[in-house]
């Protein structure tokens, strides 16, 4: 009670509302789900006191003074927890400090007894066995704990009252309103017959599926398991002594232990082993669960000390331990002790012993249904290297704790402790699978894959669409199937077993679980068996269902005819033919599965390159790497160029510099040659002055020579007439010649010259008779004049 | 420049060993880098990714950790299996874990798969006081059946990425470059814009 009061707290942000740790990556969506969680409560709240005020009606059974605040309990217990949470602390601090031995035990509320009836019944017709059984296997010690008990039966009606008084008073206490219905007390009436007296089983399966209310689910589970029936007075009890008694015997080690100790002994053997595993596990679990304090993990230790005594064959194994907290959380120890034990000696027997066989033929019957009802997923996984029992192995081993989200998790145990067997848990699993089997396809490799199929199903908030797919999807999977499958897969894990304790070298790959598996699939009787008409309508949605069918059609006839084989004896010819037949089939099985996996791959692949985001970014990264190459090429390129290009200008530069020179050069020259011009006109100028000079001289010249000319011809006259002297004569003669010649030489070019000028010539000669002196000069002058013009040409030249 | 992308090597590890020896907490600090004092208990087993860069390759662990309780013993062949490597974890403080990592090796060796590689990680180094097998007696041990052996502690992290670090160096490197993992893109387009030749 306690226990499951605290459960119920609010508590800080990383625990959800049953005070389990939330994944930090989970936390998001646990708050998202949060609200639908509360409405769903509320609903499934009203639904379940709707049921059960009809249930109390229809009983019309006489009114039983304390039915009155039970019924209202049920449905406020959870409101006034929430709304009352101080004061429930200090009402769970005050039970504390009672004796342990009280509160250690409590009956389940009336209202809930027709549940609890019909729910016996059933542990009652199939649960006898087990109980039979479990006096035969622990005889020694449930012997010496019976010695002190009359018969089972009797004594739980009075002991029944006895702690309903002691404990319901508290519960009853805290519901607050009032609401008239009847209880059912009457048992005995309803053992007669089973599902004709308890017409309202399949509203009851239906309100199941949809969730137990939070308030209620200790109390149903136990009404589920069948824990009143299953209840020995004192059994738990005894059994904790007998471990105070050991801690005793450890601690003074007598070994005078006398017959009445032998039995003990035997305990102490069995559970001594489990004593240490244990104790690791106590702060393994749940850790920092807040209803976990030194108390809780005193409960737990107890708890599972006891079982581990109750059934030695067991004793102890992980994940028993998260079992028990939970269903600490939920209910008194005892109570936990009787639920815990349905569930690991009836519901998982043989799950969790030593050699885990259960566990494992689960696991190939879980791959076998994958492998009918997701063909492709199963190729995928199979092409990734991945077994699905990898992954499958730990839900199944866990129960789904741990794996799944809590409110997940507790509404696949609602179905699965209802049902009574461990069909739930497949269909759980299955529903998992087709939830995330399209994600799961499109993983690259068996890391991915698993990490993948771990973390979705570590997020399945959504508990109502996991328990309604797993219930409304898979009805086809039912206990008759699976214990058909399991009786398939049996022997094989035996044989695997066995031949490991036998020390032959174990594990040969041939013998792993998946190559079981595959021999077993392979196995025309398993085909056999797909065929059964056990299987039904809801099979028809697998893939490749008409293939399936077809070539399973051909199997079983030939299987048959095998069988006809076998009973006829017949000849080695037909036997032949029959087993070439199967080889055939066998082979066009196998080439069928080939051609669907080839498909698959197919399509595996091209969604695997589409969604290749890696690849993508490879091939962006190396366009990048390229663009980037083209760019430093580009760059090295301009960098070139400018290169070049500064070369060039260097070089224009240069010859530029080298114009300018040369432009200097040229002026440079230029002026040089203006210059030389300039002295060449000067001396043109020169030349043509002395030239002038020279015609003057030369016209002088001319003049002075006509003058002498006329001269002497004016003295020619003046002789002639008297005579002629002598001397002048024979003087006269040649000078006279030479000087005509003379002037006809000259003429030529200056005769024009002569010409006009000879009146003034004339004239000035006439002037000049009385100097007979200038004569000589005059003759002297040309021969001057004539050497001045050669003088001249010479220079000119 | 250019280079293609580093080789990528996946490799599945297994952890195996006693119950409470550490295997969980040394792969939660290898792979989250955490510790936490109460582990839960492994049911069946965990799974747990990690990649990391070894030379010029990364390898990524595709990590069993496997449930440590003898029972669940009848399970762990399905996870060792073609695992490449395995560390076989002890506690220092507990001389049954050791006898009972010896039948792990024992175990495994048993397989004949020559090319697991083998690691023997004695946890809890840091409870020194609390010691009760010695290194050198491991050593020794580990020599003899060629394991490679390191003490470790999750809880002060030594040795932990080391020991993961250890294996990954170990991992055939040779495993055939069959796989292409980062397609390598044939139709890089070759001609280079020719550099704007300039004059010479």
């Amino acid at each position: 009670m306690k226990a499951k009061n605290l459960s119920l707290i609010t508590f800080e942000h990383k625990r959800d509302a049953y005070g389990f740790a939330v994944r930090p990556q989970h936390l998001q969506r646990y708050k998202e789900y949060a609200n639908i969680y509360k409405e769903e409560e509320e609903e499934r709240s009203d639904k379940w006191k709707d049921f059960l005020e009809r249930q109390a009606e229809s009983a019309e059974l006489p009114i039983d003074g304390l039915s009155l605040e039970e019924d209202s309990s049920v449905v406020s217990g959870l409101e006034t927890v929430i709304s009352e949470q101080d004061d429930l602390e200090s009402k769970t601090e005050s039970k504390k400090s009672r004796n342990h031995n009280i509160q250690i035990w409590a009956q389940i509320r009336p209202s809930l007894a027709a549940i609890e009836s019909m729910m016996s019944l059933h542990v009652n017709k199939k649960g006898q066995n087990p109980k039979a059984e479990r006096d035969a296997r622990n005889g020694d010690h449930l012997a010496l704990i019976e010695e002190g008990k009359p018969t089972r039966g009797s004594v739980e009606e009075d002991s029944e009252e006895e702690f309903y008084d002691v404990e319901r008073s508290d519960l009853v206490q805290d519901a607050a309103s009032s609401d008239g219905s009847p209880r059912r007390v009457d048992h005995s009436s309803q053992l007669v017959s089973p599902e004709l007296f308890f017409p309202w089983k399949e509203e009851l399966e239906c309100l199941v599926r949809g969730g137990v209310p939070m308030a209620l689910r200790g109390e149903l589970w136990q009404a589920f398991v069948g824990v009143r029936a299953r209840r020995v007075e004192n059994y738990y009890q005894d059994l904790l002594a007998a471990k105070d008694h050991d801690d005793k015997e450890e601690l003074d080690v007598s070994p005078s232990n006398d017959s009445s100790n032998i039995s003990n002994t035997n305990l102490k053997g069995a559970t001594e082993k489990w004593k240490g595993q244990i104790e690791k596990d106590l702060p393994r679990t749940f850790p920092g669960h807040p209803a976990l304090d030194e108390d809780g993990r005193n409960a737990l230790r107890r708890l599972l000390t006891a079982y581990a005594r109750h059934n030695p064959s067991v004793g102890y194994c992980q994940a028993m331990n998260f079992f028990a907290g939970l269903l600490l959380l939920l209910m008194p120890e005892e109570n936990a002790f009787w639920t815990l034990m349905a569930i690991i000696d009836d519901y998982f027997d043989g799950y969790y012993s030593e050699e885990m066989i259960e566990s494992q033929v689960d696991q190939l019957v879980f791959e076998e249904l994958v492998h009918q009802r997701f063909p492709k997923l199963v190729n995928h996984l199979d092409y990734l290297g991945v077994q699905v029992a990898w992954v499958t192995g730990p839900w199944f081993l866990s129960i789904f704790v741990n794996m799944l989200p809590w409110e997940s998790v507790l509404r696949v145990w609602d179905v699965l402790l209802f049902d009574g067997n461990r069909v739930m848990l497949f269909r759980s699993a299955l529903a998992v699978m087709e939830l995330y089997g399209p994600a799961l396809v499109t993983t690259k490799d068996a890391g991915d894959a698993v990490t993948l199929l771990q973390s979705l199903a570590g997020s399945t908030f959504d508990s109502s669409q996991l328990v309604l797919t797993a219930c409304m999807g898979y009805q086809a999977v039912n206990e008759a199937k699976l214990q058909e499958l399991r009786n398939k897969h049996r022997p094989s894990v035996i044989a695997a077993m066995e031949e490991r304790s036998r020390g032959v070298r174990a594990w040969k790959d041939s013998q792993g679980l998946a190559c079981k598996l595959y021999s077993f699939k392979h196995d025309p009787q398993s085909i056999l068996v797909d065929t059964n008409p056990t299987e039904g309508l809801g099979d028809v949605h697998a893939n490749g269902e008409q293939h399936v069918s077809r070539t399973n059609n051909i199997d079983e006839f030939l299987n048959n005819m095998t069988g006809d084989g076998d009973a006829d004896s017949v000849p080695d010819l037909k036997e032949q033919v029959v087993w070439l037949k199967v080889e055939l089939c066998k082979l066009l099985e196998e080439k069928r599965s080939s051609i669907l996996r080839a498909e698959e791959l197919e399509t595996a692949l091209m969604e695997m390159v589409k969604q290749d985001n890696r690849r993508q970014l490879s091939a962006r990264v190396e366009q990048l790497e390229h663009e980037v190459a083209e760019l430093r090429q580009a760059l090295a390129d301009k960098q070139e160029q400018e290169h070049a290009m500064l070369q060039v200008l260097m070089r224009v530069e240069q010859e530029q510099k080298v114009t300018e020179d040369a432009r200097l050069f040229a002026e440079q020259d230029a002026a040089a040659q203006k210059y030389a011009a300039h002295v060449l006109q000067e001396k043109y100028e020169e030349a043509m002055s002395t030239l002038a000079q020279m015609e003057k001289r030369a016209v002088m010249a001319e003049t002075m020579l006509e003058a002498t000319l006329q001269y002497q011809s004016g003295q020619v006259k003046a002789l002639q007439p008297p005579s002629p002297s002598p001397r002048s004569g024979g003087n006269q003669e040649p000078m006279q010649e030479f000087p005509s010649r003379k002037v006809g030489l000259l003429s030529r070019p200056f005769g024009l010259g002569w010409r006009n000028k000879s009146p003034q010539g004339k004239t000035s000669n006439t002037e000049e008779p009385s100097d007979s002196k200038p004569n000589n000069d005059v003759v002297q002058a040309p021969s001057d004049l004539e050497k001045e013009m050669n003088g001249n040409e010479n220079s000119e030249k | 420049m250019a280079t293609t992308a580093t080789k990528s090597v996946n490799a599945k590890l297994v952890l195996l060993g006693d119950v409470g020896a550490g295997k969980s907490s040394l792969v939660l600090r290898f792979v989250k880098g955490q510790f936490i004092d109460f582990q839960e208990s492994t049911i069946g087993a965990a799974f747990f990714s990690q990649t990391i860069a070894v030379n010029d390759a990364t390898v990524k662990f595709e990590i069993w950790d496997t449930a440590g309780q003898e029972r669940y013993h009848s399970l762990a062949p399905m996870y060792y299996r073609g695992a490449a490597a395995a560390i076989v974890v002890y506690d220092i403080t507990n001389p049954i874990s050791f006898t009972r990592a010896k039948k792990w090796v024992q175990e495994l060796q048993a397989q004949g798969n020559t090319n697991m590689i083998m690691a023997l990680a004695g946890n809890k180094s840091d409870l020194l006081d609390a010691r009760k097998v010695t290194a050198e007696a491991t050593q020794t041990y580990a020599e003899e059946n060629n394991l490679f052996f390191m003490e470790t502690s999750a809880k002060s992290a030594t040795n932990v990425n080391e020991i993961f670090y250890e294996i990954a160096k170990r991992l055939p490197r040779a495993q055939p470059v069959q796989n292409p993992v980062g397609m390598v893109l044939m139709d890089r387009p070759v001609e280079r814009t020719a550099g704007a030749s300039c004059c010479s």
